[in-house]
């Protein structure tokens, strides 16, 4: 009788040692996939729940600033971002455009800037800014003022210096003065960070216009010009103003010139039905 | 060649244009009302084409926001009316004549813009095809051939009439 029940206790014993790996072997595998899936869904919901660009920007200076952890200055400069608003929204426009443009300005003054204060804070829209300085002699300072943007664009401050230069492009298109303008628009300390990128652009000549003398080397900025010209191109960007608009990973026809908002606003609206 | 053989050529030339103008703006319609990108056919997808035309309209700067809704709506359905009605051949004259007309309009609208140097979408064929030379050559192109279409059909009509006149006279001009 001992023996029998010395048997059902160590087959008990097995069974329970069994339930027991298969539990903990299952849970080890549950927690490596969680530390898997972890670092994507919070990246996501970040950028889901966060608006690019400016406010980013402003985040993160005013947290190195109170933290003082490292001085502005100093921060790493990543690739430009010039979108405005939240990357998970349904409808993404690119608008290639050049800062001395009619048209351009037209557009961004006009429209765009209607559709910031509405569309892009409610998630409906994410603005892309790509910049397509025109080969015209007389766009005389559209290389800079793409480098001023693209350079603010690197430390997060795209935003304010986009409507900055749009708002004043008369005034820095008489004397090609763009560093007062965005000297006025960002802190003292952005604005060191954005000057020092710009800085060494700013006596070349645009590659576009003397494409024999090799550039680049000096000006990083001109690389970032160069890949939105390059996109624009695939497009292809025919005319300043042009607008590409996704609609949930669908891409509708390119289309350019300046458009009133209230029917650009009918447009994205029939998108979202 | 024989005045037989040579009304006979004109018929068949005018046959040609006819069938060409028609072939035209059907495409130019179907165009404009297709769906944009991945989007099926389906009320609200037509919606949003003609919302796309919209812009393009407005993009001529020529007419208020009202009028650019009411244009971009009722054009594509009328072109598309337009190319039936030249396809069927009924009342050539009239159709061809509304033909001349619109694409009259369409042709100095584009030659105002084209001007004025505003880069825009021409907006002829559907979106994304800029307005340049290339365009205004075509159209310019296309109302040549409708303003010939028109003036055969009126020219044929004339020889019908001139033809059927002398039947129709009283019979006292007839004996002269």
């Amino acid at each position: 009788m001992n023996r029998i029940s010395d048997l059902a206790r160590h087959k008990t014993f097995v069974a329970s040692a069994l339930v027991a790996l298969i539990f903990l072997f299952g849970g080890l595998r549950g927690a490596a996939a969680q530390d898997q899936v972890a670092p994507a869904t919070k990246s996501t919901t970040a950028t889901a729940s966060k608006p690019s660009s400016a406010s980013t920007g402003k985040t993160s200076t005013k947290k190195a600033g109170k933290s003082g952890a490292k001085p502005a200055a100093e921060e790493p400069v990543g690739s430009p971002n010039k979108g405005v608003g939240f990357p998970s929204a349904p409808i993404v426009m690119e608008v290639y455009s050049d800062y001395m443009c009619p048209q351009c300005r037209n557009f961004y003054m006009g429209t765009l800037k209607a559709m910031m204060n509405d569309y892009v804070p409610a998630g409906k829209v994410y603005l892309i800014h790509r910049d397509f300085p025109l080969p015209i002699a007389q766009h005389k300072y559209n290389w800079d003022a793409a480098r001023w943007g693209t350079a603010a664009a690197r430390i997060g401050r795209f935003e304010e210096v986009d409507r900055a230069l749009y708002d004043n492009e008369p005034t820095w298109e008489a004397d090609g003065n763009i560093q007062k303008i965005v000297a006025a628009t960002l802190s003292p300390a952005d604005f060191r960070r954005v000057q020092k990128m710009v800085a060494p652009c700013l006596s070349q000549t645009p590659p576009e216009l003397r494409p024999t003398v090799p550039t680049g080397a000096a000006c990083s900025l001109d690389t970032f010009i160069q890949q939105d010209i390059a996109l624009g191109k695939q497009v292809p960007v025919q005319s300043t103003p042009t607008y590409v608009i996704t609609n949930k990973g669908s891409r509708i026809p390119p289309g350019s010139g300046f458009v009133s908002w209230p029917l650009l606003k009918q447009f994205l609206d029939s998108l979202g039905q | 060649m024989s005045d037989e053989a040579r009304a006979k050529f004109g018929r068949i030339l005018l046959l040609v244009g006819r069938i060409a103008l028609a072939a035209i703006f059907l495409a130019a319609a179907y165009a404009k009302l297709k769906p944009q990108g991945a989007m099926p056919w389906s009320v609200a997808s037509v919606r949003t084409s003609l919302a796309m035309f919209a812009m393009q309209v407005d993009s001529y700067q020529l007419l208020p926001e009202e009028h650019v809704n009411f244009v971009a709506h009722t054009l594509p359905p009328f072109e598309l009316l337009l190319g039936l009605w030249l396809l069927s051949g009924i009342g050539l004259r009239y159709s061809s004549l509304i033909t001349t007309l619109l694409l009259g309009g369409f042709f100095s609208a584009m030659v105002r813009t084209y001007s004025k140097g505003l880069e825009v979408s021409c907006g002829c064929f559907g979106p994304g095809e800029q307005l340049g030379a290339k365009t205004l050559v075509r159209d310019g192109s296309l109302l040549a051939l409708s303003l010939a279409v028109m003036i055969g059909a009126f020219l044929l009509r004339r020889k019908a009439d001139d033809a059927s006149a002398p039947a129709s006279l009283p019979a006292t001009q007839r004996a002269d």
